[in-house]
């Protein structure tokens, strides 16, 4: 027998990252809960800029996604990633630096959303500080796992690995390519791609968030608790093969599903439904893997809560990977998009999926680190019903809102009117599936407590083993078996794995994202469309700060039912000095891409300022929130001039030296649109200078530019 | 041979099937005039792939028939032990021999076999086959995107967006043309007339009360719009002035468009309630005349106010 190595796991930092997940979770939840709340009664924003839905619905989506589960990833990357290479992690400075670092950044988001400062991307908020920030922590992160892998006393990598070496490279991409911004001051900047290439490359990054984020890391985190927990061998290395390779190189391509029927180009959009169609398999395949590897031990399910939160966790995944591609065909997507049922699908994902899954590994983590039992079987058992009920009481109310609406949307009578023409009709018919959708989060909120308390009650009992001592062989030399797999031969490489990978992630992007900025017939030009005035280009970034994209789209698609409601579709050349483009995910509020004046639903300056300060005056009986403070704020120009400067960098044909007078413009346009407003009864002095001036010049450029005769008058 | 065939060409076949559904139910949609249709579509994109499953199944059935018959001329050629090699019938139900064949799993109690010899912190690897119809599924979809994009991008068969909607306007206006031939209802601005009959006018009221009552004050007042109920106005007051102003707005005042909300016959029926009800009373906090004084050829009421008369403005 050969010499032993001994060696230490750290099982510090796993109980870190699972203390901040359960933490953030709850926080996230919480806020979740709120907002969804606030579209029951808006006045539960307490009349505060800051808890506002538009503010800190991004503060919810950010924090499950980025503190919840990617503090869930990396508790178990950390405790599974030294134990299948047999080594301990390569530098546990690094360790802590990512820890550290990475809560710093949630601190950071959870200030400045609610500040308002964002760049409108969804998923992607955060400002350049922050992105950089993460970049820092990503790499360290990184690093320190490649240089515990090259460590490693494993000849070959385990499919876990191949999922979180994915995971990393193409997460670094994505982040990289949805934040090339400009900066404008230290907590604004503007993207480098405008309108249509800057929502392909959202969506692009949007999408694959979800993939790279939600599902590779924790497909990866399955494939290492799956076989631990139930004590059984992986069903098939071959499935895992095809599967992995199959799903990494088809995800990237199907971001254009987000966007179909949109001023997206046809193509692109046929390739994101296409892609779409082709990941049933490759998902299934991760399904399945999971599932099967229960062969054998089904009868252990019923008496063990964590297979039960792993089997619910991994059927809920097979539910959303096979409903995602069924809402990328057009024809389904035509009804779901923009609704609610695009809320209970991620939802089932999220709650199920990646919920289920992080309760399950950290049942099974905490008695295992604290060498005890845990507390409560009955305890976790409860957790499990209220939350497996409460995902059924949100996902259904969420799909019977979303077709109930697009339904009330679509319906004509037969002499050729809109059922319901005022859109508010559609909003106030939901109201009793979002009181249903809360009562469904709040039990599964209520789970969530169930199982902190059952972890803190086990760790009390136990006591925690802060490094476990372990020891393995060094690394022999390797010698090739005859007939051994062509896989093999790269699970040993980990270098080249990487570059395959990344090669994999690549193609679909350049082939979307290249012909759509470099051929100009993608995005036909209109001459009409001009950029915006230095006040409705402070109006633009009010309705950002505010989060008014994530009630209301900019995008009237090409259908009856939508020329009808808004006015003529939305075509790609209108948005070329959109920055970012604010074609929104979700219409909780009407599309306002038609709103402009001149139009057919235009209104007046007054109606606009008066339905802003209270939107029941105006609309009676409307679920958005009052925004008195905008006609309280000053207008601040101090940085006018440098975002005309930035943009006119990027492209944007201000004349020359337009900086040096775009103030003098701003306060003319100003004074003109108090003065309409004061003429239909609104009494405030310094009306000119309020914020509340310049969103409604934007409200009412937008969708005008190719309307002649409106620009003429305007002018 | 005979499984790999079944397995690998059929999946072509249903591929073949699927698209042809999908291009039914994208055609379907861009036809449709009511969401019914719509939703009609998409089902039938749905109820195409379960079709096209059971096709697989029943050309499956088909070919072991053909199997079967060369099973026998085999026995007839070469005697009854190549017969019995050949055949090796499969045990089990029915249903038991569809799963083993689908899904090629081996039994758990055979595991041994396939149980690859490395081990990771514990955790072992069967080698199980990939699931017949897994691999199926991932055939199918591979084919119906192949067949979609030649279908609508590299042949142009297919409607763009924009033709699918101008398609379905056109549908849509055929569909109305044909309903509104039937009605009675067809008054427009240049046919409009004062109704005074109470009943249309309480009508009226409730068209007012719903949509203008946020512009105009509940009493035509004014407010965010122009005051109702003096003799000024700044786009004519005659009803067929004020029906037009309804069904076409002032876009670039902000007055909107209702032609596309409000029937003609409401339109009429609210113009008049504002000339007959409201114009000429003098409710509070009226807003000051806007545009010109307007006389109708046979009026007998005198203008309610001067402009500038009032003071009190706003809502």
């Amino acid at each position: 027998m050969a010499q032993v190595d001994k060696f230490q796991y750290d099982n510090d930092i796993v109980r870190k990252f699972l203390i901040a997940s359960v933490v953030f979770g709850i926080i996230g939840m919480i806020v979740g809960l709120w907002v969804a709340l606030q579209l029951i009664w808006p006045d539960l924003n307490f009349g505060i800029p800051f808890t506002t839905f538009g503010r800190i619905r991004p503060l919810h989506t950010n924090a499950v996604i980025f503190a919840f589960v990617g503090n869930g990833i990396f508790m178990g990357v950390y405790y599974s990633l030294p134990r299948l290479l047999k080594t301990p992690m390569w530098s546990k400075a690094l360790s802590n630096f990512h820890f550290w670092g990475w809560q710093a950044i949630i601190l950071a988001a959870a200030v400045t959303l609610p500040l308002g400062i964002t760049s409108a991307h969804e998923y992607a908020e955060l400002e350049w500080p922050i992105d950089l920030a993460i970049a820092v922590v990503w790499i360290a992160f990184g690093l320190n796992m490649f240089m515990t892998i090259l460590k490693r006393r494993e000849q070959h990598l385990y499919v876990a690995i191949w999922f979180y070496i994915a995971t990393w490279v193409t997460v670094t991409m994505l982040h990289v390519g949805n934040n090339i911004e400009v900066p404008v001051s230290l907590w604004k900047s503007y993207p480098v791609a405008a309108g249509v290439q800057d929502a392909l490359i959202q969506w692009w990054y949007g999408h694959n968030a979800v993939a790279f984020f939600l599902t590779t890391p924790y497909l990866g985190l399955m494939y290492y608790f799956m076989p631990k927990a139930a004590n059984r061998p992986v069903y098939s290395y071959r499935l895992s093969i095809i599967h992995f390779w199959a799903l990494i190189f088809i995800y990237i391509w199907a971001g254009p599903h987000h966007l179909l029927y949109t001023s997206l180009p046809d193509w692109a959009q046929s390739l994101g439904t296409v892609f779409s169609v082709m990941l049933i398999a490759p998902s299934w395949g991760g399904m399945l893997n999971g599932l099967l590897t229960l062969r054998g031990a089904w009868d252990r399910v019923r008496q063990d809560p964590v297979l039960k939160f792993l089997v619910v966790a991994i059927t809920a995944y097979g539910m959303a990977t096979f409903e995602g591609p069924m809402l990328s065909v057009k024809s389904v997507n035509a009804i779901s998009h923009y609704t609610d049922w695009t809320i209970g699908h991620v939802h089932v994902g999220a709650l199920g999926w990646n919920g289920f899954l992080t309760f399950g590994i950290m049942y099974w983590l905490i008695p295992r680190m604290y060498r005890t039992k845990l507390y409560s079987t009955q305890l976790a058992n409860t957790h499990f019903w209220i939350g497996t009920l409460g995902i059924l009481f949100y996902a259904i109310p969420m799909y019977w809102s979303g077709w109930t609406q697009a339904l009330m949307w679509k319906q004509f009578t037969p002499d050729g009117y809109l059922k319901y023409a005022n859109f508010l009709e559609t909003v106030t018919q939901l109201r009793w599936f979002y009181i249903a959708r809360a009562l469904g989060g709040l039990m599964f909120l209520s789970g969530v407590f169930i199982m902190a308390y059952n972890l803190i009650k086990t760790a009390r009992a136990g006591s925690f083993l802060a490094h476990e001592d372990a020891e393995a062989p060094p690394l022999a030399a390797h010698v090739t078996h005859k007939g051994e797999y062509w896989h093999k031969w790269i699970e040993r490489r980990p270098v080249p794995f990487l570059l395959v990978s990344l090669v994999a992630v690549v193609i679909g992007g350049i082939i979307e994202i290249f012909p759509m900025a470099l051929i100009k017939s993608n995005v036909p030009k209109i001459e009409s469309v001009a950029p915006y005035t230095p006040l409705e280009l402070e109006g633009r970034d009010i309705y950002i700060r505010e989060g008014c994209m994530g009630c209301h789209s900019q995008m009237v698609r090409p259908f009856r039912s939508e020329t009808e409601r808004y006015g003529e579709y939305s075509k790609s050349g209108e948005y070329i000095y959109d920055r970012p483009f604010l074609w929104g995910s979700k219409r909780t509020g009407p599309d306002l891409h038609r709103e402009g004046r001149g139009n057919k639903n235009s209104k007046s300056d007054a109606w606009h300022y008066n339905h802003m300060v209270v939107p029941q005056t105006m609309s009676p009986g409307s679920i958005m929130p009052a925004y008195p403070w905008l006609a309280k704020n000053e207008l601040n120009t101090s940085r006018t001039a440098d975002k005309i400067k930035v943009l006119k960098m990027l492209g944007t044909p201000y004349p020359q030296g337009y900086e040096q007078i775009a103030v003098q413009d701003l306060q003319k346009q100003a004074a003109q649109i108090a003065e309409s407003m004061r003429k239909d009864g609104v009494q405030d002095d310094k009306l000119e200078q309020r914020e509340i001036v310049a969103l409604v010049a934007y409200l009412q450029r937008l969708g005008t530019d190719i309307i002649p005769k409106a620009r003429a008058e305007s002018k | 041979m005979k499984n790999n065939f079944r397995t690998k060409v059929l999946p072509v076949f249903a591929a073949a099937l699927l698209p042809a559904g999908a291009a039914t139910a994208q055609s379907a949609a861009a036809a449709s005039s009511g969401i019914f249709t719509e939703l009609f579509a998409s089902t039938t994109l749905i109820a195409t792939a379960i079709l096209a499953l059971a096709a697989v199944i029943a050309i499956t059935q088909l070919l072991n028939s053909v199997v079967k018959v060369q099973q026998l001329k085999i026995y007839q050629a070469h005697g009854i032990e190549a017969y019995l090699e050949e055949v090796k019938k499969e045990e089990g139900s029915l249903w038991e021999r569809l799963i083993k064949r689908w899904t090629k799993a081996v039994p758990v109690g055979k595991e041994q076999d396939v149980l690859l010899d490395h081990n990771y912190d514990g955790i072992r690897e069967l080698d199980n086959s990939l699931p017949p119809w897994w691999v199926a599924l991932f055939y199918v979809t591979i084919g119906f995107s192949l067949i979609y994009m030649t279908y609508y991008h590299f042949t142009g068969a297919g409607p763009s967006s924009k033709e699918e909607y101008e398609y379905q306007m056109a549908k849509a206006e055929e569909a109305k043309e044909a309903y509104l031939a039937r009605q009675a209802n067809k008054v427009d601005e240049n046919t409009v007339t004062i109704l005074e009959d109470e009943k249309e006018l309480a009508l009226g009221k409730a068209v007012y009360d719903a949509n203008c009552v946020a512009c105009h004050g509940m009493a035509g007042e004014g407010g965010v719009g122009p005051n109702m109920t003096d003799d000024y106005w700044i786009h004519g007051g005659s009803v067929k002035d004020v029906f037009k102003i309804i069904k076409n707005g002032v876009l670039e005042k902000g007055m909107q468009a209702w032609g596309n909300q409000l029937r003609p016959a409401d339109m009429q029926r609210v113009a008049s309630y504002i000339l007959v009800k409201l114009h000429g009373t003098n409710p509070p906090n009226a807003k000051e005349p806007q545009g010109q004084l307007y006389q109708p050829e046979a009026s007998q009421e005198q203008p309610a106010e001067a402009p500038g008369g009032s003071e009190t403005q706003g809502n």
